[in-house]
């Protein structure tokens, strides 16, 4: 059985547009950092260029889009009350902008006053995100698996950010603590407890509904999110600073559930009652091969070690899992959405009588396919980038084009909402576009 | 004879799109019968602002089959 929706409770339509019209412009960001910084970003994981490109995608991109998601989601979906979302957003909302620009500029510059700046400004603002959404969804009589996935996704990201303040704190004040550890423990519960656990929780609702595909198996649904959670307890018993031998299949187990959803999505998606594949589709199932590549990889490299002793590995999971997964989702995901936000908002404002423009007016198709491809040529390139670290600055600068190009989509289809709105507002008797 | 629009082949908001213009020329004895396989909150609120009364019943398949007419 599909889930409801029900948009009573949901908020202005500016309250996640602010995030969603932010997000492309770090990922532009990231691209440029590839073209300026070139081969050295590929070479490591710990170079202060690949920290600043990955928490641009991490914390620039994902957590703008996903917390602008997770502000319309929870109240239309999950039943839950956000207290004040506009006062929230325009809190939120500027302060994870500039809490990214001043994590970025600290790994970039190594001031320990800006990583410290960042990390209590993360703490801050997160704080009252994760407070204020958590106690909608606490509150929320609404059950089920993507209550269940987006409360611990909640989890995930406030234990993200606690891990995420003590490193940096760490590296500002220079501790003697195991930074190795805590950062795989960090990432852990960033990709998976966070935007793992709330791409799963969303997709329970988005995917039948507009891939037209049947509803996830409602058993693996509700067990994905509290298994994913025991893993993850067990990867962080390293934060003591030992990783003993054994977590590498506490890794891997934690993989292979991620790969199991996208194999599940794959599967939904080929049984779909409607065979046109449009691009949201495809962004999705590009998202989930990759998802199912990480894990592959993970396979290899356990197999053959000198591939993971190879510093460029940890780049190319890096980009499989980043732009390759959640970019990805995340531009499918956009796609489907504005759009959709647009006309219900639209409708509300006209009345029975008449009707909203065509969904696919509002961001022509054209458009969204080209920008696209752009995506994927770019994901190629990245993915190439680890064997042919040359090839990093091409594959920077079609990244920026792209996230670009999703930045120009979504700002005019937020310029042909408002023009419309504007009409209706005058009263105009013809409101054909 | 209900007017009968099947939106489960149809991605939202193709079924409302439908469903806002039947009812804008539903007579006022007839019934509008909508198929879909989910339980459509957007329509209800449109419904019940604008003065329509519904029933809904789910099949075995999941088809929520949902019986619309002005009050």
């Amino acid at each position: 059985m599909h889930p409801d929706l029900s948009f009573e409770q949901a908020p202005p339509i500016s309250v996640p547009y602010r995030f969603f019209l932010t997000a492309p412009w770090f990922g532009v960001a990231a691209g440029l950092l590839l073209v300026w910084f070139g081969e050295v970003a590929v070479m490591s994981r710990w170079t202060s260029a690949t920290l600043a490109l990955t928490h641009l995608l991490a914390v620039g991109f994902m957590l703008q889009a996903m917390t602008g998601a997770v502000l319309q989601f929870v109240p239309v979906a999950a039943g839950g009350n956000v207290s004040r979302p506009t006062l929230v957003a325009n809190v939120v909302h500027p302060g994870l902008v500039l809490a990214a620009l001043l994590l970025v500029a600290g790994f970039l510059s190594s001031n320990a006053i800006l990583f410290r700046f960042a990390g209590t400004l993360f703490l801050l603002v997160v704080g009252l995100f994760v407070a204020v959404v958590g106690t909608a969804l606490l509150r929320t009589p609404a059950r089920g698996a993507t209550i269940m996935s987006l409360r611990l996704a909640l989890v995930g990201l406030a234990v993200t950010v606690l891990l995420g303040a003590t490193l940096v704190e760490a590296i500002a004040v220079r501790k003697p603590w195991p930074l190795v550890e805590f950062a795989n423990v960090h990432a852990a519960w960033g990709l998976g407890g966070w935007a793992l656990l709330l791409l799963a929780g969303v997709s329970y609702y988005v995917v039948p509904m507009f891939q037209l595909t049947p509803a996830y198996p409602v058993r693996f649904a509700r067990l994905l999110a509290p298994t994913l959670l025991v893993v993850l307890l067990v990867w962080s018993l390293q934060v003591g600073g030992s990783s003993p031998p054994w977590q590498r299949f506490v890794w891997l187990a934690g993989l292979t559930l991620a790969a199991v959803f996208a194999v599940t999505t794959l599967w939904l998606q080929h049984r779909r009652r409607r065979r046109v594949s449009d691009p949201t589709m495809l962004f999705f199932r590009g998202a989930m091969l990759c998802l199912l590549g990480v894990l592959i990889s993970a396979v290899v490299m356990t197999i053959f070690p000198s591939l993971a002793d190879e510093p460029r590995s940890a780049y190319w999971l890096g980009v499989l899992a980043l732009p390759g997964v959640f970019v990805s989702a995340i531009n499918g995901m956009l796609y489907k959405i504005v759009p959709f936000l647009n006309w219900l908002h639209l409708q509300r404002a006209m009345g029975l009588g008449m009707l909203p423009p065509n969904m696919k007016e509002m961001i022509p198709e054209r458009a969204v396919t080209v920008q696209m491809r752009l995506h994927f040529i770019a994901l190629g390139l990245l993915l190439a980038a680890a064997i042919w670290p040359e090839l990093v600055r091409v594959a920077g600068g079609v990244l920026a084009v792209s996230c670009g190009l999703l930045g120009w989509n979504l700002i005019g289809a937020v310029r042909f909402f408002r023009a419309f709105r504007d009409r209706i507002r005058a009263g105009e008797p013809n409101l054909a576009p | 004879m209900p007017r009968v629009i099947d939106g489960r082949e149809l991605q939202p908001p193709e079924p409302l799109e439908l469903a806002l213009m039947a009812l804008d020329t539903l007579p006022e004895d007839e019934e509008l019968v909508m198929l879909l396989y989910c339980h459509p909150n957007p329509l209800f609120d449109i419904l019940r602002r604008n003065g329509y009364v519904w029933t809904e019943a789910v099949q075995d398949d999941g088809t929520h089959e949902i019986r619309i007419r002005k009050a």
